[in-house]
């Protein structure tokens, strides 16, 4: 051994010490967590749903039906898998692979309490926003890939809405990064130990909560997938495990949008009592249920009422939000 | 090598980097498992275009709907200005003065001005 290659080792010995453990520990945890909070979110909706609409909803596998989407699971992977002849081969196969990037990406840098983050990233806030692009992307290439005229509609709705639907997103996370100053997840809770940033930006919270049942393609936004219209939109032509990759990006997006809202309003891990995960998941979750409840109680948009809708109402109250904002800091 | 990626700041990315290859291994594995496990009969019309049933009349790669391509047009003129606000943003409380109060006003009115521009031009107008 010469003793050039110390200082190597222990470089590698920094690099792969504890914050590889944390780094490892926690990929597991998510990657157990992100299918089972599908499968739970789908039997969510279909129990609220049920409700809403006076019946039981799924009552047969397990105690009121709770193990019903792991069926379901089991179900779509015993399916066979279609690729149609006229699709797109490649991007059809890329198209579902690439959608659950974001899923578990996104989760890096989101502090479900003080200690539990996998990384503290300077950038946070724009991590997620730049992965949770990617989804868009795949939804397009999944779309035009079938060959389905379904699915390319859908597709191309999807891209308009959700580029739409982007700017009034960004606009009111920037009011509320212009008062915190950083772009970390992390101290963006830490000051609201406080009094939580709802109360100072109640415009901004409601505009970033529209905004992301939009971006997730929900009702009243679903024109992406409108059934009474285009059978099931992007996804039309996609059958098994490729099917349930969609649907599980998709309802991961939910999760992780009511996390950032959590993170960026509800005072992320902070509670009555106590502070921890607890409340953190807690106020995520109740967060998705308001928008599954949203979803089952209004009905959807006309195309040109939902583009018109963020152009001429979101976009310049957000920008006004914005400004406003900027004014109180400078004056007070 | 390592050490320069330390000084780069490129160290946290090493964990989104960690994520992102097994994000993309994740899918790989559970189609891997639908394929083996899953039938997989060829029969002659099950590769055929769904189309409720009706036969597809040619392919659905035609051109259409120009009026998305003015939304996307706008997009670019707005969404890669609005990015510039990040940097201002949190550099924005460091000053004491109205200079960058100014500076926002008049950045956010020049952007303003794309959204006015197309309102006035009728994009927004379903036709």
């Amino acid at each position: 051994m010469n003793m050039t290659q110390l200082p190597i080792i222990k470089d590698v010995y920094g690099f792969l010490g504890p914050d590889l453990m944390a780094c490892v520990t926690g990929l597991l945890l998510i990657l157990m967590f992100v299918p089972l909070n599908s499968a739970f979110l789908v039997w969510v909706e279909r129990k609220v749903a049920g409700h809403i609409q006076l019946r039981p909803g799924p009552m047969e596998v397990g105690p009121h039906g709770i193990l019903q989407s792991l069926i379901d699971a089991v179900k779509l992977m015993c399916k066979e898998m279609i690729t149609p002849d006229l699709a797109d081969k490649y991007l059809f196969w890329i198209a579902p692979c690439t959608v659950v990037i974001p899923a578990i990406v996104c989760f890096v840098v989101i502090p479900f309490s003080p200690i539990m983050q996998v990384r503290e990233l300077n950038v946070g806030i724009l991590l997620i926003f730049a992965f949770s692009s990617i989804s868009g992307l795949s939804i397009l290439m999944g779309g035009w890939a079938s060959n389905n005229k379904y699915s390319l509609i859908g597709a191309v709705r999807a891209v308009a809405q959700s580029i739409a639907y982007e700017i009034p997103l960004l606009l009111s996370t920037m009011s509320v990064i212009i008062m915190s100053n950083s772009l970390k997840m992390s101290e963006i809770v830490a000051a609201q130990s406080p009094v939580w940033n709802f109360v100072w930006q109640p415009v901004a919270a409601i505009i970033f909560i529209i905004c992301t049942t939009a971006e997730t393609n929900r009702a009243p936004f679903d024109l992406v997938e409108a059934e009474s219209e285009l059978v099931s939109g992007f996804h039309t032509e996609y059958t098994g495990m490729r099917d349930a990759l969609f649907f599980m990006a998709e309802y991961t997006a939910m999760f992780i949008g009511s996390s950032m809202a959590v993170v960026l309003f509800f005072g992320g891990w902070y509670g009555p009592f106590f502070s921890g995960i607890f409340w953190f998941v807690l106020k995520a979750y109740l967060l998705v249920f308001v928008t599954v409840w949203i979803r089952w109680t209004f009905p959807r948009l006309r195309f040109d009422q939902l583009m018109n809708f963020a152009w001429k109402v979101l976009i310049p109250i957000s920008l006004l939000n914005l400004l406003v904002t900027a004014i109180v800091i400078k004056v007070l | 090598m390592f050490s320069q990626m330390l000084q780069a700041g490129l160290y946290d990315f090493f964990f989104v980097f960690i994520f992102f290859i097994v994000s993309l291994a994740l899918p790989v594995v559970m189609v891997a498992l639908n394929s083996l496990i899953g039938p997989n009969y060829r029969g002659k019309r099950r590769g055929e275009t769904y189309e409720s049933g009706v036969a597809p009349i040619r392919t659905a790669w035609i051109q259409f709907g120009a009026s998305y391509y003015l939304f996307a047009l706008i997009f670019l003129a707005f969404d890669v200005d609005v990015l510039y606000l990040f940097p201002v943003l949190l550099s924005y409380q460091r000053g004491t003065g109205f200079a960058e109060l100014v500076e926002l006003f008049i950045f956010l009115f020049i952007i303003s001005l794309a959204i006015v521009y197309a309102w006035r031009k009728g994009v927004f107008q379903w036709r």
